[in-house]
This record gives C-alpha cells, sequence and structure tokens, in this order.
C-alpha cells in the first residue's frame, strides 16, 4: 500500500520539516557571521537540547518526572573518559559506537528498578540512583580522579578525516565539531519526532492522561514505561557523550543532583508540553546560566527568580507562552 | 638488590633542610647566578606603546565557603591594579582593567568562562584561581587558547607534572603543594619529634590527598615509626564536621593533620572546641591561617601549628626587617581596612611580576612587547616581593621561601594571629623536586615529581 501523505503523521512531519528548515539553515550558516565563542555555546545549547529532549520523552510524553537524568549524561561522559584512557584511539565515532550501548544498558537497567513506581515515587528513586553514582565517581578517586574529573582531549572526527592540531587548532575544532554536533542534534530531533508521534508514543501520551485506561485497553504500562525510560536515558546520554570533548573534562559536577535540576530546568524553560520546548530550553539555558555566572557573583540568586517567575507567569515555558501569544493576535485580527 | 636508605640524625636533617626557627632567616628563593632582582623602574617606555586598557581576567571564589580566601585574592589584585595605573599603567600608558568570574560556579563552568574571557571579552592575560581542581581543568584551556596566565594559586602539583607538562603561557605564583605537605611534616618533626599516632582530615579532592601523601612521606623520614590511625575526607565545603570530629576523638591520637582550609577550616575549629578536641591532642595544619586574618576568631587556640599554604602571612618578614612587607601591610590595611594574607599577596605580585616582565621586554625591544617577549622575561625572573624573594623557575613555577608558625593570641590583633618567636622558614629548594626532575609517567609511576624525588634522594632519621 502506498503511504498517503494525507494522513495526519505525515502531514505533522511535513510540518516539523517546513518549520525547522528556515532555522537549520540559519545554524548551518551561523559560524560564517559569529564568532568562535558564540559557536561554541551554541554547540552547547545543542547538546543540552539533546538531553532535555531525552528527559521530555520522560516528563511530557509518559509524565513522569525524573530527578535523576545527571547520572545518564554524566555515564556518557565518563564512558568517553575511560574510553580514552584505557582504550586508545581518539576517534569521536568511536566514542559514540561504545558510549551509546553503555548508557542505553545503565538506563534499561536502572530504568527497570525506577517504573515500578510512579510520581514522587518515582523521583526520589531516580534521585537516589544518580546520587549513588555521584558519590561512587566522587569517592574511587584513583579511577574516576574524584572531583578532579578526568581529561579528554581533542578526537578527530569523521574516522580520523578530520584533525586538529596547530596554533588555530581549538577555532578550527569548534566549528567543526559545531556542525558534528548539529547533524547529530538534527537526527535526535527526527528520531524522537517519529518516536511520539508513533503507535508507540501515543500509547506513552494515554499513559500519561489515564493509567487506568490504558491498561483496560491491553497496554503493558510498565513496560511502555522501561522503554520510555530506555529512550530517553539514551538521549541524555548521547549528550554527554557529545558534551565531554567539547568541554574537554568531565567531573563529578554533572552526576551531581543539580544537574539534574538543569535539565528539568532547561524542559520547564522552554515548555515541556511542546515537542520544541525543551529544544529552545535547553539552548536558552545554556545561554542564560553563561551569561549569568559571567554578569553577577548573586547569578544562583538569579536563576531562582528566573525559575519561581516562570512557574507563576509562564507555566507552558517559552514555547508554549508565545504559541498562546500567537494564537491570541490570531485571534484579535479576526 | 635494593639499596638501603642512608640514614643520619634528626637534627643533622633538619639542619641541611636549612629550617629556621624564629623567623630570623630571609634566605633567596633558590636564586640561580646571581640576582636577578629589579629595582621598580622608572625610566620612560621606549617606543610607541598603545593607550588601549590592558584586560585582564581575575577568576576566584566571589560566593560560598571559598570565598574567605577568594575576596582577599581580588582585594589583593585591585589593589596592585590602581596602584600601577596611578602611575598611568602599564609602561605608563595601558591602565589595568579588570573583570572577574566565580570560580564557584563549578568546574566546568570555569571552563566556559576562562573561554568567554579570552573569545568573548577578549582578555589579554588570566589571573586568580584558588581551587587546586580548578587550575588543571583551565591550565590546558589556557594554553589551548594561546591565554598568557599567571596563577595566583591552584597549587596542584598535577598542573605542571602531567595536566600541562611543557607550559608555554601558564605560570604559577604559588608554591607548588607538595611542599605544603612537607613543610607541616617538618614543622612536626622539629616541634613535637615524639608524636607516634596520627589522625588526618583533609578536603577529599586533589589538593587534601596531595597533603595527606606529602606529609606522610616526608614524616616517614624524619619521624619514623608513626602510624596513621584514623583518615577522615570531608567533602570540600562541608560545614558539619561533627561526625569527623567525634571518630577522630575516638581514634586518640597524638597529631591530627589538616588541610581543610577556608570557610570549612573555620567551622571545623569552631566545632573541634566544642568537642574539647585541640586539649587532647596536637593539631598541624598546612593551610590553618590561609583565610584573611580576620576570618580567625579569638577563640582559636593557641599552639596549633597553623600553615598559610607555605607561602605568606601578613607579620613575616616582621618589623622594619623587611620595609617591602610593612608598607605592603599598611598600605592594604588603608585600602580594604583589614590585613592581607597569602592570596592578597599572589594576586598583588601577580600582576607587578607581569609589570616587571613587560618592562625589561621593552627595554630589549621597545614598543607594547609581544606575549612571546613577556613570556621569555617571565621565565627565570626573579623580584622582591612583600614575602621575601620571588624566583620565577624557567618550568613556569614560582619559589618563594616556605613558611609556617605557631597560633598565639597577641594583644594587638583582633584574632589569633602567629607567634613571632617560632616562625618556621625552610629554604623552598630544599623541599622540592629540582628542576628538570622526571614528571610521573616518564622514569617513575609516583604520583608527583616532588613524591619520587623525596623517596629517592631523602635518608631516614635516626634517634
Amino acid at each position: 500500500m502506498k503511504p498517503d501523505p494525507n494522513t495526519p503523521r505525515n502531514r505533522s512531519l511535513l510540518r516539523l520539516a517546513a518549520a525547522m528548515a528556515p532555522i537549520l539553515l540559519l545554524l548551518i550558516l551561523l559560524p560564517t557571521f559569529v564568532e568562535t565563542y558564540q559557536i561554541q555555546l551554541v554547540t552547547y545549547g545543542l547538546i543540552a537540547a539533546i538531553a532535555a529532549l531525552g528527559f521530555n520523552l520522560l516528563l511530557g510524553y509518559t509524565g513522569l518526572l525524573s530527578f535523576g537524568h545527571s547520572a545518564y549524561f554524566g555515564i556518557g561522559a565518563y564512558t568517553v573518559a575511560f574510553v580514552v584512557q584505557h582504550l586508545g584511539p581518539h576517534s569521536m565515532e568511536f566514542y559514540i559506537l561504545i558510549g551509546i550501548p553503555v548508557v542505553a544498558i545503565v538506563s534499561a537497567l536502572f530504568g527497570y528498578i525506577c517504573v515500578r513506581h510512579t510520581r514522587i515515587f518515582f523521583g526520589i528513586l531516580t534521585l537516589a540512583i544518580s546520587q549513588v553514582v555521584y558519590s561512587l565517581v566522587l569517592k574511587l578517586y584513583w579511577v574516576t580522579g574524584g572531583s578532579d574529573g578526568l581529561r579528554v582531549p581533542r578526537p578527530a572526527l569523521l574516522l580520523g578525516l578530520l584533525n586538529f592540531s596547530g596554533p588555530r587548532a581549538f577555532q578550527q575544532f569548534i566549528t567543526s565539531y559545531y556542525y558534528y554536533v548539529l547533524a547529530i542534534f538534527v537526527v535526535c530531533v527526527v528520531l524522537m519526532w517519529v518516536v511520539v508521534h508513533s503507535p508507540f508514543g501515543k500509547a506513552l501520551q494515554a499513559i500519561r492522561d489515564n493509567e487506568v485506561r490504558a491498561r483496560f485497553l491491553g497496554l503493558s504500562i510498565r513496560r511502555f514505561r522501561w522503554i520510555s525510560f530506555l529512550v530517553s536515558g539514551t538521549f541524555t546520554g548521547l549528550a554527554g557523550i557529545l558534551w565531554v570533548p567539547l568541554n574537554g573534562l568531565t567531573t563529578p559536577d554533572v552526576l551531581y543532583w543539580t544537574f539534574s535540576g538543569e535539565i528539568v530546568f532547561s524542559a520547564l524553560l522552554g515548555g515541556f508540553r511542546n515537542f520544541t520546548g525543551p529544544i529552545v530550553g535547553g539552548i536558552v539555558f545554556t545561554y542564560l546560566k553563561t551569561y549569568a555566572v559571567a554578569t553577577t557573583e548573586y547569578w544562583q540568586l538569579l536563576l531562582g527568580v528566573v525559575l519561581v517567575t516562570l512557574v507563576l507567569v509562564l507555566p507552558t515555558g517559552i514555547v508554549g507562552g508565545l504559541s498562546m501569544l500567537g494564537l491570541r493576535l490570531s485571534k484579535g485580527r479576526s | 638488590m635494593e639499596k638501603t636508605t642512608p640514614s643520619v640524625n634528626r637534627r643533622a636533617f633538619l639542619n641541611t633542610l636549612g629550617v629556621t626557627v624564629g623567623g630570623t632567616g630571609l634566605i633567596g628563593a633558590g636564586l640561580v647566578g646571581g640576582s636577578q632582582l629589579l629595582k621598580a623602574a622608572q625610566d620612560p617606555a621606549k617606543g610607541r606603546v598603545p593607550d588601549t586598557p590592558f584586560k585582564t581576567g581575575h577568576m576566584t571564589f566571589l560566593t560560598g565557603a571559598g570565598a574567605v580566601l577568594g575576596e582577599p585574592s581580588i582585594k589583593g589584585h585591585t589593589m596592585a591594579a590602581e596602584e600601577i595605573n596611578a602611575q598611568g599603567g602599564l609602561l605608563g600608558k595601558r591602565k589595568i582593567e579588570t573583570i572577574t568570574a566565580d570560580e564557584a560556579a563549578g568546574t566546568d563552568a570555569c571552563v566556559k568562562e576562562v573561554r568567554r574571557m579570552k573569545l568573548d571579552a577578549k582578555i589579554d592575560m588570566f589571573t586568580g584561581v584558588i581551587s587546586s581542581g580548578t587550575s588543571p581543568a583551565v591550565g590546558p584551556v589556557a594554553e589551548e587558547l594561546g591565554l598568557l596566565t599567571i596563577l595566583t594559586d591552584g597549587c596542584t602539583d598535577f598542573l605542571f607534572d602531567k595536566a600541562i607538562p611543557n607550559p608555554k603561557y601558564v605560570f604559577r605564583i604559588t608554591n607548588i603543594q607538595s611542599s605544603d605537605g612537607i613543610t607541616a611534616a617538618i614543622g612536626v618533626a622539629q616541634t613535637w619529634p615524639h608524636v607516634r599516632k596520627i589522625a588526618h582530615i583533609h578536603p577529599d579532592y586533589a589538593y587534601g590527598r596531595n597533603a595527606y601523601e606529602h606529609f606522610t612521606l616526608a614524616l616517614e623520614r624524619l619521624v619514623p615509626g608513626t602510624e596513621i590511625v584514623s583518615e577522615s575526607w570531608p567533602k570540600l565545603f562541608t560545614t558539619d564536621f561533627t561526625a569527623h570530629i567525634t571518630k577522630i576523638m575516638s581514634a586518640q591520637p597524638d597529631l591530627l593533620v589538616a588541610s581543610v582550609w577556608g570557610g570549612d577550616y573555620v567551622a571545623f575549629y569552631k566545632q573541634a572546641l566544642r568537642y574539647g578536641l585541640f586539649d587532647k591532642m596536637k593539631v598541624a595544619s598546612t593551610i590553618a591561617f590561609g583565610v584573611a586574618p580576620h576570618a580567625i576568631g579569638k577563640d582559636h587556640p593557641e599552639g596549633v601549628l597553623a600553615g598559610v599554604h607555605s607561602n605568606y602571612y601578613f607579620t613575616y618578614p616582621g618589623g622594619d626587617r623587611w620595609p617591602l612587607n610593612k608598607s605592603f601591610v599598611q598600605r592594604y590595611f588603608k585600602r580594604w581596612n583589614e590585613y592581607p594574607n597569602f592570596q592578597s599577596e599572589g594576586a598583588y605580585m601577580a600582576l607587578y611580576l607581569l609589570k616587571s616582565a613587560i618592562e625589561r621586554a621593552n627595554k630589549l625591544t621597545g614598543g607594547w612587547p609581544e606575549d612571546e617577549a613577556i613570556i621569555s622575561q617571565l621565565e627565570g625572573i626573579g623580584i622582591d616581593a612583600p614575602s621575601g624573594y620571588l624566583y620565577m623557575r624557567p618550568d613556569h613555577q614560582a619559589y618563594k621561601d616556605a613558611v609556617t608558625g605557631f597560633s598565639k593570641n597577641l594583644p594587638g590583633y583582633e584574632f589569633a594571629s602567629w607567634d613571632p618567636a617560632r616562625i618556621i622558614t625552610i629554604p623552598i629548594r630544599n623541599i622540592t623536586a629540582p628542576l628538570g626532575w622526571p614528571k610521573p609517567g616518564t622514569t617513575h609511576n609516583e604520583s608527583t615529581a616532588a613524591a619520587n624525588w623525596i623517596k629517592t634522594t631523602w635518608p631516614k632519621v635516626v634517634g
């Protein structure tokens, strides 16, 4: 049977493509008109967006608030660091190849334990497990470097085709790595779009909205939640894998619960009821924190104020708020 | 066949190390090949010098428990900048402008901050850093960006041993970390050679690990036959030490060795007082008095070996013997209404070191010197500092005499300070691995070059 271009799913995919095209074009052209520093920040932002996108499969689509996503991000980052230390080849593809199965297995394992509960119990379990990982990494000083963390030098990209050395190596690396991350980011967005619009994604939403009804429909709720957890953790883990060569070093900071809080913050900031919300949230949060730290020593206060304002004034986040504004404007016109 | 360790008598060994008690010594900080000390350059700059500001980025703890070390750091930096700017700036033309970054934002944020300062704010030089967790993270970043850097602390051996073994842009003005543990061990061997049961409390990160290791290594040679009866590793910036204190006390040690610093130490000693810990054992610290002097209360017990990171305490060199220190302390007090600590002095000297290097380079070539020219002048420079003679080794690690002292309540100060009669000084070259000593991962796999140096060259004392 020929696929019908007018099915809602294909229509929505087209809509995504149409919406993404100009933004993607802008992102591709970005390095031609901004400086290395901004390219680097956007790269951090895209990585944060991938992490938040993964996180939101659980919160926005499955209705489970995880307070332990730092664990998957951190395990991704530390896996790369261990590979660098013990296995040798400085190739980004190699890191990803080893890293993804590791984070997937860990997510599956932790998810299996966590999805036995929901609501606050789920949140506390995820938090507890991530804190166990954090404590281990912090205390196993001789393996993980403790609070000093582990260094990760610049890898070669595209199977060693792109190597970086010489006086302007850093600048060259940042620009190439930006495109590298951008490509993976696009793949992640499309993949996640397909997941949430698939029957599986619909089932997750049904579970989120009414667990009892979903069970009467014959859905195996725990298994669906488990797979959702697995996908979510793997996406966030991939973000960790991509993050560590950019940062040059990984420390237990990225495993601490406050980092989980930052992922939650990003999703809230962009709007977790929206597909694009966490993407916008991840990028905006990266800029917000960087410039808050840079401009004031009271940056923690500033972030706190933003969070409180957000919850009180814009409960649907930036994207939710914007689309509401758009709706109101178009209503006012008609 | 294993080489037998040579043995000597303790007093003789301490003498060969050049240990002086009573604060009378003022020893050249390992100056090689004659003095390279500079007089303040009065000559006008040669050639055309731009009058654009010289931008520095200073990173330190502006918030949190580290701020008791961070504030003095920024104050020392600011005072030096103000003094230099009052004379027209660097080479009389370029005023120093400073932007700051909060080290408390975490290691990863610090990495981002250094990149922001260089790439976005376009700084000409980077200074500061307190924590030994931060310096190995930001050092390679500075090298990667080609950013001229004088770290004022973040003293870990790891920085130049492993993180950047061949630094080009990064210099460090503080004494190297291993000398801190060794200085404390020498203080113990000199004062309490009869201690046997030893307890340790150190923050659980690079600095604490290093202090523990080098203290132990040195003490094993200076006071053989000691045993470690308790170890506590509180997380950095812990505020509740009660569990650690009760653990230490139940082990009944003769001596407690501590390297908790900043607000952590203040919290620790106040809580330890409530348990009477200081009455039950001797206490030796590498960095107890490293905080801003007024952060220590009058309630601080006397007779504690209260280290200052083996760098500087404002009462030494005291009196009129070293006018540079006297006037520094007076100006600092006038400017900030408090006394300086080693961070103030380090941050202050970092800018003067830069000033000297720029002036020397200018004399040679005229105009504003390139970074390369400044770097070649910084390598091997000697300069008079409030703490004494300061010498920058060609491998970018500074040398100044290690100093430590015993706490005492003097009527002149609102806080516990050092007993002027019991200040211990040690020529730094006698307790640091010499220039060019093999780094870890080359001919040995010790944690630091210093550890390997001690193990291979130090004798064991008898009696």
